[in-house]
């Protein structure tokens, strides 16, 4: 107490801060008006750069703003006059040359009566938090940037899409900033990477105007690759001329395959010793400085992002490559999903075809199944029949023979003729029964024209020249129950047969038309005999099935059952045609249940 | 002049083979069962018997495998409305098939090639 009374006002001062701050984390000095330092704690020593704090005592404030350079001394004479200095998260470098991030405040001291005696100072070194908010914010900036991505990419499952999104952010200003970007995709058989996209400028003249139009719209990231416009912009992917095409073998040494094979991205500069491959590539993308960066999904290889700054020659950085190679890790999800995407589309559609070739086999099946259960009905009503018929024309007869009056032969003609035309129909029926039992098969349909025309010959009333026969070179295969197809081709080939004049010829032919196979009956006929033959064609094919026979009908329901159609066909002035499609068999069915 | 036995359930075939038959000069006894058949051929001797297929309490294949074991020399001929029994192996052991018909002459023509004109 004695000491403090006998010090000095100036004595005191440095007294009073000693005690309280000496032992300060905090830097904190004294400098009078004249901005000599009158104290100093060991904190601000350190700061400041001075090994003892003994050697600050009576130090120049012009001096160490000299090697420090944070203003102090410019603004010494405003804290004289009352005003506080501050600055914050400043860099400067203290008397050793070791650069710091200070927070700094100076503000007037006075004294009892509040006359301002000097400047007090508090300094603070807050380099290390800085660091570690710069690493923050460059952290947060970091998942900024890969969560716009992420939701833009999420949008798509469209694989051009993905990768026109992943190149925006990679060049985009406030994305990576990259000049630009090339995406290169490896291949099915994992042995070579092939160029797919590229986005950037071609030139400083290019990369002005289209940095100029993205500056002017003042888009965050996130509006940026949500644009579909600016996506859809294709003069921002003119360079991608430059990659498309260009395969890369994996095989080979260079960057590129390192990049794949390290997993990790790389810095590539043309200054390096460099493999052949390696300078090839660099030569191709008119770059010295490039990063690369490897895609790769569930262990597996995708491919390689590679981006530079070619425009504005900025070196690449460690923590350029390491941002690049974040960005990759995050993309290869979205590729993988495109991917798979495009396989679930690629089968949804051929499930599709299936499905709809098993709707169509089912409908045929339900089909030849009624067609089965006609058979035995019919079957079963033609044999009913058989018994009366032969009574009925078995007594007929009989009374013809036994004799009697004109008129009653007469009669039992009829009986007998009426009776035998019934028995032609049901032997008609029960032969299409009798086809109704065999099993559905895949036909080959050439095969099929060919022997029912071997049949013909044998199964004509009158004597008439062989048809010719012109089947199609490739084969054609139907789905059906061959023995209906056989009766029903017979029917429609004996019809037109019987009803023609001897020196008609008929010419059956196969074809391909479409998803359809065909079979023609033409007809070869002299000049003077084609009248009858139109008359005859048009009036058994008539569109009126009551006066169509019954054999033409059951021939024709026989062919719709199987899915096909028939009819006549022919220009005006040439002979018609007999025309029979079926749909082409291409593989697929199964074979329905049901047998003899 | 020949002995035939008919063997069908329906009334009028029996008529009417039989009256167009004996008109051919045959000898004709028609029944209308297999067990009536049986006994008809244990009775009397028969040159060659016709039998359908469809009978009303044994079928027709029956009465053939009966009389083929019991009466093996005597010829039958299938008569049936039905054609399909043709791919029926059980049929092979008859002498000959005919399907009916209003033309008798199918019929007529077998039996004189199998007994004689």
């Amino acid at each position: 107490m004695l000491e403090h009374a006998t010090m000095t006002p100036a004595g005191r001062t440095v007294a009073l801060l000693r005690a309280q701050f000496d032992d300060s984390p905090l830097g904190v000095f004294l400098a009078d008006s004249h901005g000599f330092i009158e104290y100093l704690n060991s904190s601000a020593a350190a700061v400041i750069g001075f090994d003892r704090i003994e050697e600050g005592y009576g130090s120049s404030l012009y001096d160490i703003e000299s090697a420090m350079n944070c203003g102090l001394a410019d603004a010494f004479g405003y804290i004289l006059d009352g005003s506080i200095f501050q600055k914050k998260e400043y860099g400067c470098t203290n008397r050793h040359g070791h650069y710091a991030i200070l927070n700094l405040i100076c503000s007037p001291y006075r004294e009892e009566s509040g006359e301002i005696i000097g400047v007090l100072g508090i300094m603070q070194d807050v380099t290390d938090s800085s660091k570690r908010k710069a690493e923050l914010e460059e952290a947060i900036f970091e998942l900024s940037i890969m969560s716009q991505v992420s939701e833009a990419l999420s949008s798509t499952a469209d694989l051009e899409e993905v990768l026109k999104i992943i190149l925006t952010g990679v060049t985009a200003n406030q994305g990576l900033g990259f000049n630009r970007a090339f995406l290169f995709l490896v291949n099915e058989s994992g042995d070579q990477l092939e160029g797919k996209i590229a986005i950037g400028p071609g030139s400083p003249e290019e990369a002005g105007q289209i940095w100029a139009r993205l500056s002017k719209q003042q888009k965050t990231l996130k509006e940026l690759l949500d644009d579909y416009s600016e996506r859809e912009n294709q003069s921002n992917y003119s360079l991608t001329s430059s990659i498309a095409g260009w395969k890369i073998p994996l095989s080979e040494t260079s960057i590129f395959s390192e990049a794949l094979s390290s997993g990790a991205g790389i810095n590539v500069d043309a200054h390096q010793e460099l493999s052949e491959k390696s300078v090839e590539i660099l030569q191709r993308l008119s770059t010295s400085n490039l990063a690369i960066a490897p895609i790769v999904g569930k262990g597996k290889n995708l491919g390689i992002i590679v981006a530079d700054n070619r425009i504005t020659g900025k070196k690449i950085s460690v923590s350029d490559v390491e941002l690049l190679q974040t960005f990759a890790n995050h993309t290869s999800v979205a590729i993988e999903r495109s991917r798979l995407y495009d396989n679930l589309a690629a089968h949804a559609a051929e499930l599709e075809v299936i499905n709809r070739q098993l709707a169509e086999s089912q409908e045929q099946i339900i089909r030849v199944e009624k067609m089965s259960v006609i058979g035995e009905l019919t079957s079963s009503i033609a044999h009913e029949l058989r018994n009366p018929l032969t009574v009925i024309g078995g007594f007929a007869n009989l009374m013809i023979t036994s004799g009697g009056n004109e008129s009653c032969a007469e009669y039992l003609n009829i009986i007998l003729s009426e009776t035998k035309r019934t028995e032609n129909v049901l032997h008609q029926v029960l032969d299409f029964s009798r086809a109704s039992r065999t099993k559905t098969q895949e036909i080959d349909f050439n095969q099929l024209v060919t022997r029912t025309a071997e049949l013909l010959p044998s199964k004509l009333k009158h004597r008439s020249k062989p048809p010719l026969i012109k089947v199609d070179n490739q084969p054609l295969a139907v789905w059906g129950n061959p023995d209906q197809l056989q009766h029903a081709l017979l029917q429609f080939m004996l019809v037109a047969s019987e009803e023609l004049t001897d020196d008609c010829r008929l010419e059956l032919s196969t074809c391909l038309n479409e998803n359809a196979v065909r079979s023609i009956i033409g007809f070869i006929a002299a000049e003077d005999s084609r009248p009858k033959v139109i008359k005859v064609l048009k009036q058994i094919f008539g569109n009126n099935t009551g006066t169509q026979k019954l054999s033409v009908i059951v021939a024709g329901e026989t062919i719709r059952y199987h899915g096909g159609n028939y009819g006549i066909e022919g220009a005006q002035d040439e002979l018609p045609r007999i025309f029979i499609e079926l749909p082409q068999y291409k593989g697929g069915y199964n074979e329905p249940t049901s047998d003899n | 002049m020949s002995r035939l036995l008919i063997i069908d359930d329906e009334d009028h075939i029996r008529k009417l083979y039989k009256d167009y038959f004996t008109r051919e000069g045959h000898q004709v006894v028609a029944v209308a069962s297999g067990h009536e058949a049986l006994e008809a051929a244990a009775g009397q001797k028969f040159d060659l018997a016709i039998l359908d297929i469809e009978l009303e309490e044994t079928s027709g294949l029956e009465v053939l495998k009966d009389f083929k074991e019991r009466h093996p020399e005597l010829p039958i001929i299938l008569n049936s409305a039905y054609s399909t029994y043709k791919s029926d192996f059980h049929t092979w052991i008859a002498d000959a098939y005919i399907v009916k018909s209003s033309d008798l002459q199918p019929l007529r023509n077998k039996i004189r090639e199998m007994v004689g004109a």
